[in-house]
């Protein structure tokens, strides 16, 4: 009796959170609001960087891991306060499981991250990197600490998400040594 | 003098228009190089914010973005995105049995090499809000099941529903089942006894998650009661096949991550599995309740988990006659188990490669005879205790070689020791 009293309560709350529930705003951002997350209130300047072989290697290098680095272009976002460059916001496209993730990479003027955030999330949204677990990779620089083998954590339940936005951020860090945009 | 003054600038402007208006051919072409170039420079530009655009997609790319700084409040793209996602996991496990059992008799046990499960994930994400996501799964190269598929339909950005075949939310390994997730070639007996692994019904709930935990409550089809046995639960499985719905339970789950990387939770499963059946003119309730608390720990390099499960059975003496069983081979009125197992990559150190070499040790306990109904015996072959000692090799993160060595204990001494060997794979 307690069950079927527990189970009609349960229907009951289900229902109402559907017909109660506004609606969130979609959960894709784009790259000005990414920025002004970071860099809030920065004027921003974009840059085009075309990298040769020897890059791409070094790169790579760098990433360590075997992660691929295929970028033949590398573009930075620079973020500037008072006239002076505060940042710079990088956007790696990756796929998690079938489906892409995009994510920011800010780092400041002296190479270290200083936040991660989702841009887009294809795949379902119980595999999405948590904002706590991100957190993790602020105020790191690019070395052997910044890896799963290292210090950064897995996620339970999203393993694979876990590795890409790890190499992601590798990625972007290796890349930004090899073109050093300021 | 009026007149003297003019003609003494008129003559040198117009001189310099003449000597400005006739340009030589190099000038000429220095002008026509600067055009060109310019043109050119404004193309490569075009073209690296297209591939921007293709890597990245219209929605994150600001397509009216400026090139020298961007707009206070630049207005969002809305854009449904969606697409079909596949994916997969499998494991093909060979077990080697000891020709003796624990006592000296002959064990009896044939070695085997199975295609334990091949699985392929599909999913199909209508919008932000509403997804499909399904696992089929082919079991021992020729059993096909639908191991879940259900609709997810998100309320809000932390808040969902979820309805279908669902994964009883109970436990660390029978949500997240995938061979290079967990140490060692089997599950842990704990969760194939107590927690049935894989454990699946049809139903309706509800999940969410904040930063620090996450949660699930389900109300499923129960389990069916005629089909425990002295071993456990796992035969009650109904597998969402025509399942009896006489009675549903109640599934839910809460989990703390402390740290990244650091899980603590517990479940709880209760609902009545008599399924309609009756015995003397009297329906049979038989409810189960089964409860869980568990741990992961993966951080620098270490692989920890722990976990705590404890059923009891209401009924059992009519379930029992219901099914025909006597003396010690009646279901459990209580069961219980644990166990705690810890790994560590000898590999954490080497950077230059995403290869991980974990040697573990397993330490387990279950038993499905803690107690039993008034008229049964409990029999000590239920006790079984169980150390396992192994490796996961893992060349990448998503493919795994893992071999152990297990050895086995009962209260009867009927234990069979064994060495596994799995090669199991995640995409």
């Amino acid at each position: 009796m307690a069950l079927l009293i527990f189970q009609r309560a349960f229907f009951c709350v289900a229902v109402s959170i559907l017909t109660a529930t506004q609606f969130l705003s979609a959960q894709t951002l784009t790259i000005t609001e990414g920025v002004q997350l970071a860099f809030p209130g920065s004027i921003v300047e974009r840059k085009t960087f075309f990298l040769n072989d020897e890059q791409k290697e070094e790169a790579r290098r760098l990433a360590g891991e075997n992660i691929p680095i295929d970028n033949n272009l590398v573009i930075p976002y620079i973020a500037h306060t008072d006239g002076n460059p505060v940042g710079i916001a990088y956007f790696d496209a990756h796929r998690v499981r079938t489906l892409q993730e995009v994510i920011m990479v800010a780092v400041d003027t002296e190479d270290r991250v200083i936040r991660i955030e989702t841009m887009r999330f294809q795949e379902p949204p119980n595999y999405r990197a948590p904002g706590r677990w991100m957190a993790q990779f602020e105020d790191r620089k690019l070395d052997r600490d910044l890896s799963q083998k290292g210090d950064i954590a897995t996620i339970t339940g999203a393993t694979l998400t876990a590795r890409a936005v790890t190499a992601a951020v590798r990625r972007v860090m290796a890349l930004h040594a090899v073109i050093d945009p300021l | 003098m009026t007149s003297s003054i003019r003609t003494s600038l008129i003559v040198p402007v117009l001189f310099m228009l003449l000597v400005s208006a006739v340009k030589t051919p190099e000038i000429v072409a220095q002008q026509a190089d600067s055009v060109r170039i310019a043109e050119l420079e404004r193309n490569v530009e075009a073209l690296a914010r297209e591939l921007e655009r293709m890597d990245l997609g219209d929605v994150v790319v600001d397509l009216d973005s400026g090139e020298k700084g961007f707009g206070p409040a630049a207005s969002r793209v809305y854009k449904i995105e969606s697409g079909l996602s596949i994916g997969g996991y499998g494991e093909f496990l060979y077990e080697n049995y000891a020709g003796k059992k624990q006592d000296g008799s002959a064990s009896g046990k044939t070695d085997q090499f199975d295609a334990l499960r091949a699985i392929l994930y599909t999913g199909y994400k209508f919008n932000d809000r509403l997804l499909f996501n399904s696992e089929i799964e082919v079991e021992h190269a020729k059993e096909i099941y639908l191991e879940f598929a259900y609709i997810d339909y998100m309320l809000t950005d932390n808040v969902g529903m979820r309805a279908g075949m669902l994964l009883a939310p109970l436990g660390l390994t029978n949500e997240l089942h995938e061979p290079p997730i967990f140490l060692g070639t089997e599950r842990p007996l704990t969760e194939n006894k107590i927690i049935p692994t894989t454990w699946r019904e049809n139903g309706i709930g509800l999940f969410g998650e904040t930063e620090t935990t996450s949660w699930r409550i389900y109300t499923m089809n129960s389990l069916n009661g005629a089909k425990f046995s002295s071993s456990g639960l796992r035969g009650g499985r109904q597998k969402g096949a025509k399942a009896k719905a006489e009675n549903f339970g109640i599934a839910a789950r809460w989990d703390y991550i402390a740290t990244p990387g650091l899980l603590l939770g517990a479940s709880m499963y209760t609902g009545n599995t008599g399924q309609g059946a009756e015995l003397n003119g009297s329906e049979v309730g038989g409810r189960v309740t089964i409860w869980d608390l568990h741990m992961d720990y993966k951080v620098n390099g270490f692989d920890l988990r722990a976990l705590w499960a404890h059923a009891s059975v209401k009924d059992v003496d009519k379930l029992n006659q219901l099914i025909g069983l006597a003396g010690s081979s009646g279901i459990g009125e209580a069961m219980g188990g644990w166990f705690v197992q810890a790994g560590y990559d000898l590999l954490r150190t080497k950077q230059d490669t995403e290869s991980a070499f974990i040697p573990y040790v397993r330490h387990e306990r279950v038993n499905t005879h803690q107690a039993v109904a008034s008229g049964y015996s409990a029999s000590a072959s239920k006790d079984l205790t169980a150390i396992s000692l192994g490796f996961a090799w893992k060349p990448a993160t998503q493919v795994v070689f893992k071999g152990d060595y297990q050895m086995h204990e009962t209260g009867t001494s009927s234990g069979i020791n064994q060495i596994n060997f799995v090669v199991g794979w995640l995409y």
